[in-house]
């Protein structure tokens, strides 16, 4: 199975694809290159609830946890670790 | 009265230079600083050659920079265009090429990208602002300008094809400062939001009506636009007392930090424009703000802002759309019926605009500027241009005016008339719709089939059946949408409305 890592930059760089940027890094910065809008970020959290069946509160969609794929997965990896039982 | 817009700069810099013109990025820059530094700009475009009536463009990320660039191209007697920074180099190239711009400002990395992207060499392109120093910082000499010149252009997206640049001189932009100035008493406490990009119609109130009262303008943190959390904090923190921006922004906030809206204490006016609010919507934010005055704005690009309606919380509860009201002060607006005559209370027309806050025409293209400007035919005794808006609306008894929508969403199908937006507005008035979208699609048989787009609020389910169902009690029959697809998400241009032109390309490409 592909990791929660790998997931997120898929989803991540399918968003990217569609506003025409073709190449993302990990580490790199989604709001000031324009992947990340207003729009775009709810479909990334809807996707990471779906996929990973974590709730992400409101007060937790910020910059710091979504300025890059890396701080994505971090977010969701904790989240994860918070509950094993769940999965 | 200024008639040139950098003089509104110059004038608040001699009555408050110690005070903060803008702030943007932790960095702040007072009158004097904002005036200083633009008048070392404009010595050095001078330099570079730019005189009366030069275009330059301004790209590079929104900053207090971006000020000091309007300000100093325009006291160089240029005329700047502010480039969206996110758009493709070739669409960049093409805006340069299309004004024939002398130069740009901008950063290493975009230049590079459109060094690849332009046919021909810039003129100039000035990349670090290291040199400002080495220029004066006192004004540069009068190049005869008057306030019949361009200030600016403004690039909107064609429904078809290429981008057009929207020629605004200094009267037209200033006419609807003027206006603004005296309708919200901007005054040098307040502290005026910038959330729309600087290539977006609405940023000149923000900017400007900021600098004509002395006021502070603040510039939304790129890095916190996205998320509504934070946007709410900010505010707060900010001391934001007067608001402007698109509704879905709005909407956001609504959705994802309706919490936050009680300490948003400092807010005395919000304005929005650029779309239509959904009523909900609209009527949770009157709720939530009881003490601000909310004023809906509407005007094409090409005339500013042209009609204004301050929302009334005693008719809110029944209202069914929002009045787009009456004209602004130095404008007359009034429909035209498809006879040709000036629509009477209860008729519907296209709007036209006259008066001196509506645009000299489009940079380059002679023909489309005549075919949206045209002689005012109902005054025959000497010649007047009137703005064609394309829109459909409906005068009112109290002499304001109902949008009904896009003369072109106005589509025949089965030989009814049907307006695509009340088709929108019967799907969002369903609790779980979020956004909502009508396409029409051509279809030899009957004129056009519907298509909608629709977006739900998370974690609810809602059939395309039980959506039809409730439609089918808000329009007729005939009205309902053939088809009901689901997203996440509908597209937005990147002024933030629904990109309609997308939706309709892919609904025609799915149905192929």
């Amino acid at each position: 199975m592909e990791s929660t890592r790998q997931q997120i930059y898929d989803f991540v760089a399918g968003i990217a694809r569609q506003k025409g940027i073709s190449d993302i890094g990990a580490g790199e910065g989604l709001t000031e290159n324009g992947i990340i809008d207003s729009l775009a970020i709810f479909r990334l959290v809807s996707f990471l609830e779906d996929t990973f069946g974590v709730r992400i509160a409101d007060d937790e969609i910020v910059n710091e946890n979504f300025a890059s794929v890396d701080t994505v997965d971090r977010l969701v990896t904790t989240k994860l670790e918070r509950r094993p039982a769940a999965r | 009265m200024a008639y040139l817009l950098h003089q509104l700069l110059t004038r608040s810099a001699e009555s408050y230079p110690e005070k903060a013109a803008v702030s943007a990025g932790g960095r702040v820059l007072t009158y004097r600083e904002l005036d200083e530094q633009s008048n070392q700009l404009a010595h050095l475009l001078r330099a570079r050659g730019v005189n009366k009536g030069d275009r330059v463009g301004i790209f590079f990320p929104k900053a207090a920079e971006s000020l000091v660039a309007m300000l100093g191209i325009s006291k160089a007697g240029g005329v700047y265009i502010p480039m969206d920074t996110q758009q493709p180099a070739q669409r960049a190239a093409y805006l340069i090429e299309n004004c024939a711009m002398k130069g740009v400002l901008t950063t290493g990395p975009l230049l590079q990208a459109l060094e690849t992207a332009l046919k021909a060499p810039l003129g100039f392109a000035m990349v670090s602002w290291q040199s400002l120093a080495e220029f004066p910082a006192t004004a540069v000499p009068d190049c005869g300008q008057t306030t019949h010149d361009l200030a600016y252009i403004l690039y909107t997206s064609g429904s078809t094809g290429r981008p057009k640049g929207v020629m605004i001189s200094h009267q037209n932009a200033l006419t609807f400062v003027y206006w603004c100035a005296g309708i919200f008493k901007i005054c040098p406490e307040d502290r005026l939001s910038n959330h729309a990009p600087l290539h977006f119609d609405l940023s000149v109130l923000d900017v400007y009506n900021a600098l004509e009262a002395g006021a502070t303008v603040c510039m939304v943190p790129p890095e916190i636009a996205a998320f509504p959390s934070s946007l709410a904090n900010w505010i707060d923190a900010q001391q934001i007392t007067v608001w402007y921006s698109v509704p879905s922004a709005l909407i956001l906030l609504l959705l994802h930090a309706e919490g936050k809206f009680a300490a948003l204490t400092r807010i005395r006016i919000l304005l929005f424009a650029g779309e239509v609010f959904p009523m909900k919507y609209l009527r949770q934010l009157a709720g939530l703000l009881p003490d601000v005055e909310l004023y809906n704005l509407y005007g094409p690009t090409e005339t500013n802002v042209c009609t204004y309606y301050q929302v009334d919380r005693a008719l809110l509860p029944a209202q069914e759309r929002l009045p787009i009201g009456r004209a602004c002060a130095n404008t007359e607006v009034f429909a035209v019926t498809d006879r040709n005559t000036i629509a009477q209370v209860g008729e519907t027309g296209e709007l036209y605009v006259r008066g001196p806050g509506v645009t000299c025409g489009y940079w380059g293209d002679v023909e489309k500027t005549r075919k949206m400007l045209v002689p005012n035919v109902f005054q025959p005794h000497f010649e007047e241009k009137a703005y064609r808006t394309g829109d459909l609306v409906k005068l009112l008894e109290d002499g304001s005016y109902d949008f009904l929508g896009r003369i072109d969403s106005m589509i025949k199908s089965r030989g009814y008339r049907i307006e695509l937006g009340e088709i929108e507005a019967a799907m969002l008035s369903h609790p779980a719709v979020r956004e909502a979208s009508a396409i029409p699609l051509p279809d030899q048989e009957i004129g056009a089939r519907i298509h909608a787009v629709v977006a739900l609020h998370d974690g609810i389910d809602l059939t395309a059946a039980a959506l039809l169902q409730h439609c089918s009690s808000h329009i007729p029959k005939y009205m309902l949408p053939e088809f009901i697809e689901f997203r996440e998400a509908l597209p937005k241009t990147s002024t933030g409305k629904i990109d309609r032109v997308k939706l309709a390309s892919e609904s025609l490409a799915a149905r192929a």
